[in-house]
C-alpha cells in the first residue's frame, strides 16, 4: 500500500435515510434530534449523531453507536418532521486517511475534492469506479469516510488495491 | 556514425543498446529512437502505405508521417508508433513495418510501376464490378496488401490508471510561451497544471539555438521547469498527450508513465488517463512546419528543416554529410546556419523567396551556393544523392546532396481548439490557418496562435498569462516577457513546385501526390471535406498533421479559389493516437463492470452455487450436488424437493422502495392500476403499474405497515427504473403531495421460503411468532427482531407452495442462511437458485420479464380486472387506445406439446396447423419454457391472439432458428394447483 494510506472498514455503525416532510423545514429536524440538519452538502455531528446532507431535504443520519432499536427511536423523535427508512444493513462505510488519502479518492472521483473545493465538513454524492458513494470528510489528516451499498464491497475493495497500488507510481 | 563529437541534451555516460530489425545499435540516455538510428547510420525506417516506397524521417515529432514502427515484441508489440517521440531504453527492440520480405527489398514497391492505377478513389474505380467480389476476393486482397503494422492479436498485458485534476489553469505544451504562461501563473498562485509530451519542458528551446535573459534558451527552459516544479499549486505533467477537448472545460489527456522504461515495475500501470476540469486554458502546442512538395520529397535523407536542426542541436546527430536547405522562410536559413556551426557541409540553400536574407552572407562565406527565386524540382536516388536546382533563370543545376531540410512555414498545431465545431480561419500573415473562436475557455499563445518568432510567442504567453490571473483577481508579479534573441519568421509560401519530374507527395503516410489532388478537383471533388474522403489525405494515423495545408492549397489552386475560400477541416479527437487500454483502465475482464453480490453469496459459494447475472448482481442459478450429470437434474430436483417439502431462495434482488408520508397512499393508487389506499395495516398486495403510454411497466407486491408507511417491491431489473419512475411522480408531477421515496434494496436480505414444510420450519425457527393460518393467513405480513434487530415477514408465494419471505437487515443476511440450514437439517431443506424459481413461476402462470416486455397491456397478461375504475392512475388513458384493447390482441396462454416429450423453446412463432410459415400467419410466440418435473414434460407460457378464448385449440409452434416444429396445445397458463389451494394452506 501507498505510504500516507490508512483503508479500514467501519464495523459497527446505525445509518437511516432522513427525508424531509412536506411543510417541515431543517430547523424541526435540527430541534428534533438536537443537532443542525445541513441544508447544504456538510455534515454536522452531536450527541452521538451524524447529519450527513446527501440532497435537498435529504440526509444520512450516523451512529457509532447504535442500540437495537436506534432506528425505531430515530423516527419517533422525528415523527411528523421527517421520514425515516433504516439502512444500518444496507452500506458499508470505509474510513480512507493519511496524506495519500485525497490523492487516491480523486483517482476515482470526478469532482474536485481539493480545498477549497472540498474540506474538513465537506460531502459529496458521486462515483468511484462505476459505483454510487457518498463521501465525507472528517478531519484534516485528511481522512475520508465513504459509504457505499454492501452489494458493490468486493468491487469497490478491489478498485482500492489496485488504485493504491497505482499511487506508488 | 552520424553522432557530432560535443553537443546535444543526451548523457554520453550513459550508453544504451537497441535492435532494429534484429540489428544491434547503440545510443544514448536522452535519445529518441530516431535520433539513435540517424546516429547509427540507419536511413531507411519503413516503407509507405500504398506504394511502399522507402521512407526515412522527416521530422522531429509527434507529427511524423513517416518513420513508424512496431515497438516490443509479442503481447506487448505496439504497432504505428512513431520513432521520433519514442524514448530510447536499455534493450528496446522495434521493427520496421509494411515490407515483404524485408525493408530493403520489398516486393509490392512494385505498386509503384503501376501507380496510373493507384491514383485518387482508385478502390473506387478498380473494384466496383463484379458486386459480390468485393467481400471475398478485392477486400481481403487489398487488406493483406495495403494497411500499416499489424495488431499483435493479443490481450494487452498492461494496465493502465486514470486520474482525475481540477485546476484554474491547463496549459497545454511547455514551449516557450507555454512555461512563461506557467511561470507567471503559478507566481501569482493560481492552480496550474502544464503538459507536454515531451520527457523535457522546453519545446523549440531545446531545439534551437536562442538565449533567453541571456542565458542559452535550453538552459533558461531548465531553470524555468525546475521552478514550477518547486510550486505546490502547479502540476507538471511531462510525457502528458492533452488528446481532446470536451463539453463542460473538460480536457482528456494520457500520460506515458512506463513507456520509456526497459521494464515497468511490478504493479506499474503502462499509462495514466487524465480527465481534466480547467476554467481557462491555453493551448500553447507550438507550430508544425509544413514540408514542401516537389519531387522525391519523400526520399530518406529529406526532413523538414526544424527536424534537422532539432537533431543537430538537441541530439548532437546529423543526418548526412552535405546539406542542401530549401527554404520559403527565414526559419530555413536558421537551420542552414545550425548545420554550419554544427561543421556539416552545406552545398546549397535554395530560397524560393527573391530577397536577400540576412544570413546569405555567412552562409556564402562558410561555402554554400545560395540560390534566390528558385526551387528543389526533384531529390535523385533511392536515398538523397542529389538535388536539381531550377534558377531563378530558369536553368537547372544538379548538386550532390545527401541532406535535404525543407522549409515550408509553420501551421499552428491547433488540432484540439476545432474538436467542439470552431472551425479555423486563415490568416494572410502567417499563410496558415488560426483559431477564429476557441473552445470556452481556451485562448491560443504563442506559435499555436501565430505568433511565431521567439519574442512574439513569448509576449503572447505573458499577456494571456497576465490576463487570466486579473481574471481570477489575482495579482500578477510585474515580470515583462523576458528578452530573447533575435528570431526572424517570415514566410512567403510555394505550396508546389510545378517544374518537378518525379512523384511529389502532399500525404507522406497515406501516399498521396500533387497528382491525386489535381485529379480529385478534375473529377469533381472540390470541397475540401470531399476532397479528404476521396483521396484519404490527412486520414492516416498522423490525422495529415503535416500534409493537410498543402493538400487544401493545391486544391484552391486547382479550383481557382483562394485557400481562405477552399476553408479546411475540423478535427476529431484524441490528436494522437490513443490505446484503448488506457480508456478502460481498471475496467476490464473480471473488473469490467462492479458485480453486487447478496449477502448469501459466500454461504451459496460453499453450496457449490452457479451464478447467473441479474444485471450487475450475481444470482445463484442453482446448487449442483456431487453425482448430478445435468443442470436440469439439479433444477428437477430443487423444485421436486420444493413442492414437496422446502426450499429456500434468496430473493434480495428484488426491488426495494420505502414509501412514507400522509399522501403516501395517494401516491401508491396514482401510481399502480389497482387500489392501495384500501389496504389494510399489516397486509400486502399484488400490484401492476402501467407506463404512460398504457403498456405495462412492471409488477410487485406493496406491504403496508402503518397508515403512512408503505414498503414496495419491485423486478430486479426494474428497481432502478422504478426508483426513478417514483422520484419523478412525486418531485415532478405530484410536488404538492407529502411522499418520502428512498430505496432499501440493499438494506434488506430477503429470503423466500417455499413448500408444504415451510411453515414447520419457519415457526421452529422463529418461535415466538404465530405462522398458523389463522393467526398469519396468506398476504399477511408482520414485523418482528431476529437477533435483536428489526426483521419482517411476508406470506408471499411465487412458487405457488404454502410460503413466506422473512427479510433481515443485510449485514445479518449470512447468519439467517446459515441459521435456517442449521434448522432446516431435519426437513431436508434446499437452496434452490433463480431456474427453479423460474420454473415454479411458469408452472404457476406467473408473468415475468418476459411477458413484461415493454409490448404487453394488463389485459394481454389477463389482468383486465385490475384495472380499477374508481381512481386515476398513469397509463389509464392511454391504455384505453383502440390498439391496445382490440379483441385480436395477444394474451397470455400456457402451452403443452402434443407429444409429451418434445421439447418448447422460447422464442418460436405461433401458426395454425396448416398455416404457410410466413410472417403473414404469425399469431404470437412464445415468451417462457421450462421442464416441469411435476407434470414429467416441457410446459411454455405465450403470447397468442385471442389467446384466452383458444384454450384446448391445437397449433403449432414454428422455429426457423433451431429446428423442427412442434405442436401444441393451447392450455391455461396455470399448470399447477390453479385453485390456489396450497398457497392457502
Amino acid at each position: 500500500m501507498a505510504k500516507g494510506l490508512e483503508i479500514s472498514e467501519c464495523q459497527r455503525f446505525g445509518l437511516a435515510t432522513v427525508m424531509l416532510r412536506k411543510n417541515a423545514n431543517h430547523a424541526a429536524v435540527g430541534a428534533a434530534l438536537q443537532v443542525a440538519a445541513p441544508a447544504d452538502p456538510t455534515w454536522v455531528a452531536s450527541n452521538e449523531l451524524t447529519m450527513i446532507g446527501t440532497g435537498p431535504g435529504m440526509w444520512l443520519a450516523l451512529t457509532e453507536t447504535p442500540s437495537q432499536h436506534w432506528s425505531a427511536t430515530l423516527a419517533e423523535r422525528l415523527a411528523g418532521v421527517a421520514s425515516v427508512s433504516d439502512q444500518s444493513g444496507g452500506y458499508v462505510i470505509f474510513r480512507i486517511a493519511g496524506s495519500s488519502a485525497r490523492t487516491l479518492l480523486q483517482r476515482g472521483a470526478f469532482i474536485d475534492l481539493t480545498p477549497p473545493a472540498f474540506g474538513a465538513g465537506s460531502v459529496a454524492t458521486t462515483v468511484i469506479a462505476h459505483i454510487g458513494v457518498i463521501i465525507w470528510q472528517i478531519d484534516d489528516v485528511p481522512t475520508f469516510h465513504v459509504a457505499l451499498f454492501r452489494s458493490f464491497a468486493g468491487s469497490f475493495r478491489e478498485w482500492l488495491d489496485t488504485a493504491s497500488v497505482n499511487l506508488t507510481f | 556514425m552520424s553522432r557530432l563529437p560535443t553537443g546535444g541534451l543526451i548523457d554520453r555516460a550513459k550508453p544504451l543498446n537497441f535492435t532494429f530489425d534484429g540489428n544491434v545499435y547503440r545510443g544514448f540516455d536522452g535519445d529518441t529512437l530516431a535520433s539513435a538510428l540517424i546516429a547509427n547510420d540507419v536511413k531507411l525506417i519503413g516503407r509507405s502505405f500504398k506504394y511502399h516506397r522507402p521512407r526515412g524521417v522527416m521530422t522531429a515529432g509527434s507529427e511524423e508521417p513517416n518513420a513508424l514502427v512496431t515497438l516490443g515484441v509479442g503481447a506487448r508489440a505496439e504497432p504505428n508508433t512513431r520513432a521520433t517521440t519514442v524514448s530510447l531504453f536499455e534493450g528496446l527492440e522495434a521493427v520496421s513495418q509494411n515490407r515483404w520480405p524485408s525493408l530493403a527489398l520489398d516486393v509490392l514497391a512494385i505498386n509503384q510501376l503501376a501507380s496510373p492505377i493507384f491514383v485518387a478513389g482508385f478502390y473506387y474505380k478498380t473494384f466496383m464490378w463484379p458486386a459480390k467480389f468485393w467481400e471475398k476476393l478485392y477486400e481481403p486482397l487489398i487488406r493483406r496488401a495495403a494497411g500499416l503494422g499489424r495488431a499483435s492479436m493479443l490481450p494487452d498485458p498492461d494496465h493502465y490508471d486514470r486520474n482525475h485534476a481540477f485546476c484554474e489553469l491547463l496549459i497545454i505544451g511547455g514551449g516557450p510561451a507555454g512555461l512563461i504562461a506557467a511561470l507567471l501563473a503559478g507566481r501569482a498562485g493560481l492552480r496550474v497544471i502544464i503538459a507536454d509530451e515531451d520527457r523535457l519542458l522546453g519545446g523549440r528551446l531545446l531545439s534551437e539555438r536562442h538565449e533567453i535573459d541571456g542565458r542559452p534558451a535550453a538552459e533558461w527552459a531548465r531553470m524555468a521547469a525546475a521552478e514550477l516544479a518547486s510550486m505546490p499549486n502547479v502540476t507538471v505533467l511531462t510525457r502528458t498527450t492533452v488528446f481532446g477537448v470536451y463539453d463542460g472545460r473538460e480536457y482528456g489527456a494520457v500520460e506515458r508513465v512506463a513507456d520509456h522504461l526497459p521494464r515497468a515495475t511490478a504493479g506499474q500501470p503502462r499509462q495514466r488517463l487524465w480527465k481534466i476540469v480547467a476554467k481557462r486554458a491555453l493551448l500553447a502546442s507550438g507550430a508544425i512546419e509544413r514540408p514542401l512538395v516537389f519531387g522525391g520529397n519523400d526520399r530518406p535523407g529529406v526532413m523538414t528543416a526544424s527536424a534537422v536542426s532539432t537533431y543537430l542541436n538537441r541530439f548532437g546527430v546529423v543526418a548526412g554529410r552535405r546539406a542542401a536547405v530549401f527554404t520559403t522562410s527565414d526559419s530555413g536559413w536558421a537551420t542552414a546556419e545550425d548545420l554550419i556551426a554544427a561543421g556539416v557541409e552545406v552545398a546549397a540553400v535554395v530560397d524560393s523567396r527573391t530577397s536577400r536574407h540576412a544570413a546569405a552572407g555567412r552562409v556564402q562565406v562558410a561555402g554554400a551556393e545560395v540560390f534566390l527565386g528558385a526551387a528543389i524540382d526533384d531529390v535523385r536516388g533511392r536515398t538523397a544523392r542529389s538535388v536539381d536546382v531550377r534558377m531563378a533563370n530558369g536553368q537547372s543545376r544538379r548538386i550532390a546532396a545527401d541532406l535535404v531540410a525543407m522549409a515550408g512555414g509553420w501551421n499552428p498545431s491547433i488540432g484540439i481548439g476545432s474538436n467542439l465545431g470552431s472551425r479555423p480561419v486563415w490568416s494572410d500573415t502567417i499563410h496558415s490557418f488560426v483559431l477564429d473562436s476557441a473552445p470556452a475557455g481556451m485562448t491560443a499563445i504563442g506559435a499555436a496562435a501565430g505568433r511565431l518568432s521567439l519574442s512574439e510567442a513569448l509576449s503572447s504567453g505573458a499577456t494571456a498569462a497576465a490576463n487570466v490571473v486579473a481574471d481570477f483577481g489575482r495579482s500578477a508579479s510585474p515580470t515583462a516577457a523576458p528578452q530573447c534573441s533575435d528570431d526572424p519568421a517570415a514566410v512567403t509560401p510555394l505550396w508546389h513546385v510545378a517544374t518537378r519530374k518525379t512523384k511529389a507527395f502532399v500525404d507522406f503516410q497515406h501516399d498521396v501526390t500533387d497528382d491525386d489532388i489535381t485529379l480529385a478537383a478534375r473529377e469533381g471533388f472540390v470541397s475540401i471535406e470531399h476532397l479528404k474522403r476521396y483521396t484519404t489525405l490527412g486520414m492516416a494515423t498522423d490525422q495529415g498533421k503535416t500534409s493537410q495545408l498543402n493538400g487544401h492549397a493545391l486544391l484552391a489552386e486547382a479550383t481557382g479559389k483562394t485557400i481562405a475560400e477552399a476553408g479546411t477541416i475540423l478535427s476529431r479527437p484524441p490528436y494522437l493516437p490513443v490505446a484503448i487500454g488506457v480508456f478502460a483502465g481498471h475496467h476490464r475482464e473480471a473488473h469490467f463492470r462492479p458485480v453486487r453480490r447478496t449477502a448469501s453469496h459466500d454461504w451459496a459459494v460453499t453450496q457449490g452455487a452457479s451464478f447467473v447475472d441479474a444485471g450487475q448482481w450475481k444470482r445463484a442459478q442453482w446448487f449442483a450436488r456431487p453425482g448430478e450429470q445435468s443442470w436440469l437434474e439439479t433444477v428437477n430436483r430443487e423444485v421436486t424437493t420444493t413442492r414437496n417439502g422446502v426450499g429456500i431462495c434468496d430473493v434480495s434482488t428484488l426491488g426495494k422502495i420505502d414509501v412514507h408520508g400522509a399522501d403516501a397512499a395517494v401516491l401508491l393508487d396514482r401510481l399502480y392500476v389497482n387500489m392501495f389506499s384500501t389496504l389494510p395495516i399489516g397486509k400486502a398486495r399484488y400490484g401492476l403499474m402501467l407506463r404512460e403510454d398504457g403498456l405495462v411497466m412492471d409488477d410487485g407486491t406493496t406491504t403496508r405497515f402503518e397508515e403512512h408507511r408503505f414498503f414496495v417491491t419491485t423486478t430486479t431489473a426494474n428497481a432502478g427504473k422504478i426508483m426513478q419512475h417514483i422520484d419523478y411522480a412525486r418531485q415532478v408531477l405530484w410536488p404538492d403531495l407529502d411522499v418520502q421515496a428512498t430505496s432499501v434494496t440493499e438494506q434488506w436480505a430477503t429470503y423466500a421460503v417455499a413448500g408444504p414444510l415451510s411453515r414447520t420450519l419457519l415457526q421452529k425457527m422463529l418461535p415466538d411468532l404465530d405462522l398458523s393460518n389463522e393467526g398469519f393467513p396468506f398476504m399477511a405480513v408482520a414485523e418482528f427482531r431476529w437477533n435483536g434487530m428489526p426483521a419482517r415477514i411476508f406470506r408471499l408465494s411465487f412458487s405457488g407452495e404454502l410460503a413466506f419471505e422473512v427479510s433481515v437487515p443485510a449485514n445479518l443476511g449470512d447468519a439467517f442462511i446459515r441459521a435456517a440450514f442449521d434448522v432446516g437439517h431435519d426437513f431436508d431443506l434446499v437452496p434452490y437458485g433463480t431456474e427453479a424459481l423460474g420454473v415454479m413461476r411458469i408452472e404457476k402462470g406467473h408473468p415475468a420479464g418476459n411477458e413484461l416486455n415493454g409490448q404487453t397491456t394488463a389485459g394481454d397478461l389477463g389482468m383486465a380486472r385490475m384495472l380499477s375504475k374508481k381512481k386515476d392512475f398513469i397509463g389509464r388513458v392511454m391504455a384505453q387506445r383502440a390498439g391496445l384493447v382490440a379483441a385480436d390482441r395477444p394474451s397470455l396462454i400456457g402451452i403443452k406439446p402434443i407429444d409429451r416429450d418434445a421439447r418448447l423453446r422460447a422464442g418460436g412463432h405461433l401458426l395454425a396447423c396448416d398455416a404457410a410459415s410466413v410472417a403473414a400467419n404469425d399469431e404470437g410466440y412464445v415468451t417462457s419454457v421450462a421442464f416441469s418435473p411435476t407434470l414429467g414434460h416441457s410446459i411454455g407460457l405465450a403470447l397468442l391472439k385471442r389467446g384466452a378464448a383458444r384454450h384446448g385449440e391445437r397449433i403449432r409452434v414454428h422455429d426457423p432458428v433451431r429446428g423442427a416444429d412442434i405442436d401444441i396445445e393451447v392450455c391455461d397458463p396455470v399448470f399447477v394447483d390453479p385453485e390456489g389451494v396450497r398457497v392457502r394452506g
